[in-house]
């Protein structure tokens, strides 16, 4: 037993782990593993399309994530994300293709939408206090009707890449020569680094991370708390919005009233990162990567011929997983 | 004491946009013209005294514009019959709870008749009941409303799905046929679930038909994928085994990714040479999969139902080799013509609303596209 604890303290000293954290390096040990289960058991799955497809899907989950793990972290939560993000797809696309607007007006309107309802969230929370859960269930409900409402509830097809219009697919995979290029991961990767300092090189983002430890605590020592949460939520809001963009340009036809679930798979990615759901704690790569675990296992398990409830099945376990381990690190604490 | 004011305030704003907001989330699926159940209910009720019927018609939502087709054909036969009509729907396909409140709101408003496309024929049984015991006659339309009780919905206009689902079978025999005859090659179907009446006929149909044509060439067939579906194909079943397996896949929750990732699966399969999505959803995710692996109008035969820009793009650049569409306005006049008729005391029976084959050579033909909508 003693020795145990010796052999595991000497494993949390290890620089490397120490210097990537260790949650994340199970979760890129899991990452890895998965990865290496599905090419062995699945000839189909060894392909170049395999890891475009997985990319692809991953993007609007990954802006998603990154948004609601500021909101985790204030000890809060988002609930309007995946209704959001459709909603806001929905009108933007609306815009362009029923109204005739340039392709970049439709873009920005989906991103203003996210700000909007960022701004919305902030205030329930923040101001009014209300609890986030609620004000954010409602906000959801909210986001699906008005997505409904706003196109007539009809579906939206975006331009399609084949057409003049199509260029904004190409922000997120670009065909060099015949080799399709996944250019969406590199603006993940960007704002993974621009947020990740911000979390924790700056003024605002130290103060949301304190907030999430101890509100009234950093309340008293002069921080303007109601301005930092709320601009916790105007980000998860704006990510959101970016979220509704890659969601566009990945799919043919968005369809009003979907979305709702989409959020789950943002904030589980979160939490398998290693953000803590009573706030305080959480990191930006770690949520990556934490979407990258639900990503191949939603793309890799068709691949071993599961039916589809297995999958979810599946899926529930790894978070139950992920949330022990979480547990387990805070106890020993 | 302001701030309390400025709170209440909030609090009531917030409490009034809920409001607004959820009594939208129920009614915004019908077109903004449309009044609300209830005032149609009580100020369409007088014309019927002199003459003019009123219907309440259920429909499965406006997320695809094969729905708004029907809303527009039921509109204009309405009109020029002299009736009123409530056309309401649910948010999406999923929201059964949705639809059978409204079903319920329909009861209540005492309509002459009431069309219905049930989301799910078991989740409405009550409400049927109760509009069988209130008098109140069920016409169904699209998938109509199979396994109802007797007596309860008079008759259907609806596309036969099953018959519909074969023609698809048919065409695509007619581009695949010569691999079919060499063996080793499997056959995908994405049906985007396996609740609904119209998508499980049209997949059965076409998993009947392809395997009565399979077999005919002298191949075992062996059907595999969705329970729903390999328990529902009746012929001799080979499974993983057999010369042409029919791979049919129907994702946990209907969202764009989850069908993707299915249609991506049967894509990469070494021996798939056909995959047929059997409503637009399903067509679409087998688009989106295949920007990725480019296998369609390739070495893979695409196939799809209903219309769509994405779709009606993809058959025209050759992803697609065709789909099958329905006759939306025409159903949509049709059930209009059914409630008219058991209004007025006359029996009725069921209509087939029709379906045809389109390819990139007749897209553009006028009896095509009448029924394509983008």
């Amino acid at each position: 037993m003693a020795d145990n604890k010796k052999k595991s303290n000497a494993l949390a000293s290890n620089p490397i782990v120490k210097a990537i954290g260790g949650q994340r390096l199970i979760v890129i040990c899991v990452i890895i593993a998965l990865f290496a289960f599905f090419c062995i058991k699945s000839p189909a799955f060894r392909q170049y399309s395999t890891i475009l497809s997985i990319l692809d899907y991953s993007y609007y989950i990954s802006f998603m994530a990154i948004g609601v793990t500021l909101a985790l972290i204030t000890g809060g939560n988002d609930l309007s994300i995946g209704t959001g993000m459709v909603c806001y797809a929905l009108v933007g696309g609306f815009f362009v293709t029923k109204l005739g607007m340039p392709v970049a007006v439709g873009m920005l309107i989906v991103v203003i939408m996210g700000a909007i309802m960022g701004v919305l969230n902030g205030i329930l929370v923040a101001i009014l206090n209300l609890p986030p859960f609620i004000a954010t269930l409602s906000t959801m409900m909210i986001a699906r009707g008005l997505g409904s409402l706003l196109t007539g509830g009809l579906s939206i097809t975006w331009p399609q890449a084949s057409t003049a219009d199509g260029w904004f697919r190409n922000i997120f995979k670009i065909t060099v020569g015949d080799t399709k290029l996944p250019l969406g991961f590199l603006w993940v990767l960007i704002l993974i680094f621009v947020m990740t300092i911000f979390l924790n090189k700056t003024k605002p983002g130290r103060y949301i991370i304190a907030i999430g430890s101890n509100k009234e605590a950093t309340r008293l020592s002069g921080v303007n708390v109601v301005k930092w949460h709320m601009l916790a939520y105007i980000i998860c809001g704006i990510f959101t919005g970016l979220a509704g963009i890659a969601y566009a340009a990945t799919f043919q036809a968005i369809a009003p009233g979907t979305g709702a679930g989409l959020e789950l798979d943002a904030i589980a990615g979160a939490i398998i990162g290693g953000t803590s759901m009573t706030g305080g704690s959480g990191s930006i790569v770690g949520t990556l990567l934490g979407v990258f675990v639900m990503s191949m296992l939603k793309t890799g398990l068709p691949f071993i011929g599961l039916q589809a409830n297995w999958q979810q099945i599946i899926t529930g376990l790894v978070l139950i997983a992920a949330v022990f381990i979480d547990v387990i690190r805070t106890r020993k604490r | 004491m302001k701030k309390k004011l400025l709170s209440a305030l909030l609090c009531v704003a917030m409490v009034a946009s809920l409001v607004v907001g959820c009594g939208g989330s129920t009614e915004e699926a019908a077109p903004a013209e449309e009044a609300t159940t209830e005032e149609a209910a009580t100020e369409e009720a007088a014309p019927a005294a002199e003459g003019g019927y009123h219907f309440e018609i259920v429909s499965k939502g406006f997320q695809h514009a094969f729905w708004q087709a029907v809303y527009k054909g039921a509109e204009q036969k309405a009109a020029e019959l002299g009736d009123t009509m409530n056309f309401v729907g649910p948010n999406s396909e999923s929201d059964i709870a949705d639809q059978v409140q409204m079903l319920n709101n329909a009861i209540n408003a005492q309509p002459d008749a009431i069309g219905l496309a049930a989301l799910d024929v078991n989740a409405a049984l009550d409400a049927i009941t109760a509009a069988q015991s209130a008098g109140i006659a069920i016409i169904g339309f699209d998938s109509g409303v199979p396994g109802a009780p007797e007596g309860s919905v008079l008759a259907n206009a609806a596309t036969d799905n099953y018959a519909a689902g074969q023609l698809a079978a048919e065409e695509t025999y007619k581009l695949i046929g010569e691999k079919v005859e060499a063996g080793g090659v499997r056959i995908g179907v994405l049906s985007q679930d396996a609740t609904g009446e119209s998508l499980i006929s049209r997949g059965t149909g076409f998993i009947d038909k392809m395997a009565e044509l399979a077999a005919a060439a002298g191949k075992t067939v062996g059907v595999v994928g969705n329970d729903y579906f390999v328990n529902a194909f009746a012929g001799e079943n080979a499974g993983d085994g057999a010369e042409v397996i029919i791979e049919v896949l129907v994702p946990s929750q209907v969202t764009a990714e989850l069908s993707a990732i299915d249609a991506q699966t049967l894509l990469n399969k070494e021996d798939t040479i056909c995959i047929y999505g059997s409503n637009s959803h399903s067509a679409e995710a087998l688009v989106t999969a295949d920007s990725n692996i480019g296998k369609l109008g390739d070495t893979v035969v695409g196939v799809g139902f209903d219309s769509g820009i994405a779709i009606m793009d993809a058959i025209r650049a050759g992803k697609l080799a065709g789909a099958i569409t329905q006759a939306p306005v025409a159903m949509g006049e049709a059930v209009i013509e059914l409630l008219h008729a058991v209004a007025s005391g006359e029996t009725v029976s069921d209509v087939d609303t029709g379906c045809q084959w389109y390819t990139a050579e007749n897209i553009d033909d006028p009896e095509i596209a009448q029924n394509l909508y983008e």
